[in-house]
């Protein structure tokens, strides 16, 4: 069998620290050295939820603009959240979800930064929704970090 | 250039430099993690003066081709220049060097301090049993800082007057502007952040005060002693609120797993209370709230411009990918938590 992704990150993260650091002579190097292998602990475990974290994500935010777009009044904000709530992935490529998740963020830029604005009855409620789904997606995407102590 | 180019052309600019010297030699040329918008190498200067041997140990920052934030080298050496003077621990400077014909970039060279190291931020203890000692002197230095007259020691030289109720804004224009050009994915929470900043500004501080801009822990060097020797990386000073500088040292960025002690070293209330002896200020809540959100934003805005360094492949820095990733995470966290209580407080 082929050892897995996050095996092979945490394994190159043990000799980095481990077998290369020590024989290192430059402080500059070493520094480098050891924030690579930071990464790499937090790439195993990126490798492995990437696609999940960012299809929840763009579910979610498809999900509160369908929400948002039968109660906004402003039309092209409606149209536009309306068409959003209807798209899908089509790849599950990071980068293709990157895409649509930038696209999606930036309606949900636009959607906060109107109902901040509006004095409608829906609009405390609809804030209330999206920081629902911001401090989620944030801790959703919490990296996890190295013990070294 | 390798390090061993540059010894030679160092060893032929202190020539320049000290002229009652002769064989000069450079050597030890090492480059150190010393703050990321610069390049910061470690070297020996010896030479020959009046008929005796002598040695200095320096540090040489010079400009990256980029950085982690884009700052101008000379308001950083005039930082140190201005304190050195007056007691606070900042390493002395020497020289400060625009001409290109040198190293092929501005730089400054500045003195080096000897046996003593700085911590982690990213450590859950990062000072160990010396945490009480150099947390009192953290916060009295940053009381001193708050209570220099910036004209007085010269710190305001090049700067541009700024009045206390401009203090904000000046600086939540600045850091958005980062965000505008480096930002390379829309980013909720910080837009979100800023129009909050906009909305609901703090009230103007009692003076003008220096702001080191970048007062943490990582940011200044301890003996094993536990005394604190050498304050760093004024790369982002200026003139403003104090508050500014106290919210930026308690960001729970830096406390890592203890946000209750700032920094990894003393208690919040004992922190601010030395804080408000040495400065003469108060730790006013209204303003301490609104630095807070502030720099939580002011951290993303530079990491986001770190990512966007490191994807464009100007500096290839692992520190950026590092900062981009880890630092942008954390304070997206910090700020939709608190961003998302501030909401629920106006809407009530």
């Amino acid at each position: 069998m082929k050892p897995d992704v996050d095996q092979v990150m945490q394994g190159f993260f043990g000799t980095l620290l481990m077998d290369v650091a020590p024989h290192l002579n430059a402080e500059y190097s070493m520094g480098n050295v050891g924030i690579m292998g930071m990464m790499m602990f937090m790439t195993a475990e990126e490798h492995d939820r990437a696609a999940e974290i960012r299809v929840a994500e763009n579910t979610e935010m498809r999900a509160l603009f369908g929400e948002a777009a039968r109660v906004v009044e402003d039309a092209g904000l409606k149209a536009r959240l309306g068409e959003a709530a209807g798209s899908r992935d089509a790849s599950l490529r990071i980068k293709a979800l990157d895409r649509a998740n930038a696209a999606l963020g930036g309606l949900l830029v636009e959607l906060q930064t109107h109902a901040e604005a509006s004095k409608a009855p829906w609009a405390g409620a609809l804030e209330a929704r999206i920081w629902d789904y911001l401090v989620a997606a944030t801790e959703r995407r919490k990296l996890p970090f190295p013990s070294l102590g | 250039m390798t390090m061993d180019d540059l010894a030679p052309r160092i060893a032929a600019y202190l020539a320049r430099k000290m002229p009652q010297a002769s064989q000069i030699e450079v050597s030890g040329v090492s480059r150190i993690h010393g703050g990321a918008s610069r390049e910061t190498f470690r070297l020996s200067a010896s030479w020959s003066e009046s008929g005796k041997s002598k040695t200095r140990p320096l540090i040489l920052r010079r400009d990256p081709v980029a950085s982690l934030i884009e700052t101008e080298r000379d308001i950083e050496y005039n930082a140190y220049r201005a304190f050195h003077p007056t007691g606070l621990p900042v390493p002395e400077p020497l020289y400060l060097e625009t001409d290109l014909k040198w190293l092929d970039r501005p730089f400054f060279i500045m003195e080096q301090i000897e046996g003593c190291s700085a911590a982690s931020p990213f450590n859950a203890e990062p000072y160990g049993p010396l945490a009480e000692t150099l947390g009192r002197q953290f916060w009295t230095h940053l009381g001193r800082i708050a209570a220099a007259d910036p004209k007085a020691i010269g710190f305001d030289a090049n700067m541009g007057d700024i009045a206390p109720a401009d203090c904000w804004k000046h600086e939540l224009d600045k850091w958005e502007k980062v965000i505008d050009e480096d930002e390379l994915a829309p980013q909720p929470v910080a837009r979100a952040a800023i129009r909050w900043l906009r909305r609901n500004p703090p009230p103007p501080p009692p003076k003008i005060s220096v702001v080191h801009g970048d007062y943490r822990t990582g940011n200044f060097l301890f003996n094993p002693e536990g005394h604190i020797r050498a304050i760093l990386d004024w790369e982002m000073c200026h003139l403003g609120d104090a508050l500014e500088d106290v919210a930026w040292a308690a960001d729970p960025l830096w406390a890592f797993q203890r946000p209750d002690r700032p920094g990894g070293m003393i208690g919040r209330a004992e922190a601010f209370a030395i804080w408000e002896t040495e400065s003469g200020l108060k730790v006013a809540p209204e303003r301490l709230r609104w630095w807070a959100v502030f720099n939580s934003l002011k951290g993303l805005a530079i990491w986001i411009s770190a990512g966007k360094e490191y994807q464009t492949g100007a500096n290839r820095d692992p520190v950026l990918a590092f900062s981009s990733w880890y630092c942008t995470d954390v304070h997206n966290r910090v700020l939709a938590k608190r961003l998302a209580e501030l909401s629920r407080e106006t809407r009530q």
